[in-house]
């Protein structure tokens, strides 16, 4: 949680004023004092820190080495061409802290390694893996394991989408649900693919600051832009994973 | 009695290849020669579901009757008439 217990505010009951009534009182206060990291500020990291700060989430941290360039504009909503060649993170956090000065955000211009992953996680209630590759995401995935942080995850590629979140302890992470990671470029993406999953991966991380059961539990819950319908593929924890199973102290 | 495979598909191998596909392969059918015969029938769509070897591409997600069938054997799964065999390629993009 993010130092001092913050109690809601007269200004807060009215900003939140068409959301308390479903959150309560108090499930708004835990918004208000939760800190969650958002590792990747591109096409799923800005819909997401958005919604997470319209939420009232009171902590945010934005994590990205990368600099705002021309290509990523069709889906990286909260760039613009002022801002090409600065930092995402630097950017991001400036624009999400001018829509509600009264959060705190926490831009770290840093690449995910070994050495990095553990710092950038600490102090956080949730992880929100938005981040472009398997490797930096296996990484966040067994560092959330190891620190028994909610982690949800989405990626994308086309029209098409995939939201899986992760409980250590109580449910199959990453890398039982994507053993093998797919190879190949990066993918065309439509902005507004990375617009709906981002949007769910906000969803889930709320979920669970309320206590709600995330919907992408146990399941890679697909997208499909091309049909417009949802589905749930089943996951099963793996008994011999290397994140969370008998083969995490192996690697 | 029902003779042939039941074939789903998501995202983008429903693009690809349709969904709700009934397709019949010889016994003693297998993961493989479901995926073979998917292959077979559409040339474009076989580049993203095997890899150059022919074989199944690792990280495609694959499961029967609903229950994911995963390692290094899972190709060799045994598959029958009326079972449901379902691909999905998981993405990487954010």
């Amino acid at each position: 949680m993010a130092g001092r217990h913050r109690d809601l505010s007269d200004r807060d009951r009215e900003r939140y004023l068409r959301q308390i009534p479903l959150v309560g009182e108090e499930g708004q206060e835990n918004l208000l004092n939760a800190s969650i990291c958002i590792a990747g500020a591109g096409g799923l990291g800005c819909p997401a820190a958005l919604y997470l700060a319209a939420a009232g989430v009171g902590h945010i941290r934005i994590v990205d080495d990368d600099v705002v360039s021309m290509s990523n504009l069709n889906r990286q909503v909260l760039y613009g061409e002022a801002d090409i060649a600065k930092s995402k993170a630097g950017i991001a956090a400036e624009k999400i802290r001018s829509l509600d000065p009264g959060i705190q955000v926490e831009p770290r211009d840093v690449t995910l390694t070994e050495e990095t992953v553990f710092p950038v996680t600490e102090g956080m209630d949730i992880v929100v893996d938005a981040l472009d590759n398997y490797p930096a995401r296996y990484l966040l995935n067994a560092v959330a394991q190891e620190r028994g942080i909610p982690l949800v995850h989405a990626a994308v590629s086309g029209y098409f989408g995939q939201l899986l979140t992760v409980l250590p302890g109580r449910s199959a992470c990453l890398q039982c649900a994507v053993p093998n990671p797919p190879a190949g470029n990066p993918p065309p993406v439509l902005g507004v693919t990375a617009g709906i999953l981002g949007c769910m991966q906000a969803g889930e991380a709320l979920r669970i600051l309320l206590g709600d059961e995330p919907l992408a539990k146990d399941a890679l819950v697909v997208w499909d832009g091309k049909t417009g319908s949802w589905e749930k593929i089943r996951v099963r924890r793996d008994p011999g994973c290397s994140a969370c199973g008998r083969g995490k102290n192996n690697g | 009695m029902d003779d042939t495979i039941h074939v789903r598909t998501f995202a983008r191998f429903r693009e690809l290849f349709g969904d709700g596909l009934e397709i019949a392969v010889a016994a003693p059918a297998t993961v493989r020669s479901v995926a073979a015969e998917l292959a077979r029938v559409n040339p474009a769509g076989a580049r993203e579901l095997l890899d150059g070897e022919g074989n199944l591409s690792k990280s495609v997600i694959v499961m029967v009757n609903r229950e994911r069938v995963a390692g290094a054997g899972r190709e060799d799964v045994p598959v029958h008439p009326g079972d449901e065999v379902a691909f999905y390629p998981p993405v990487a993009g954010g």
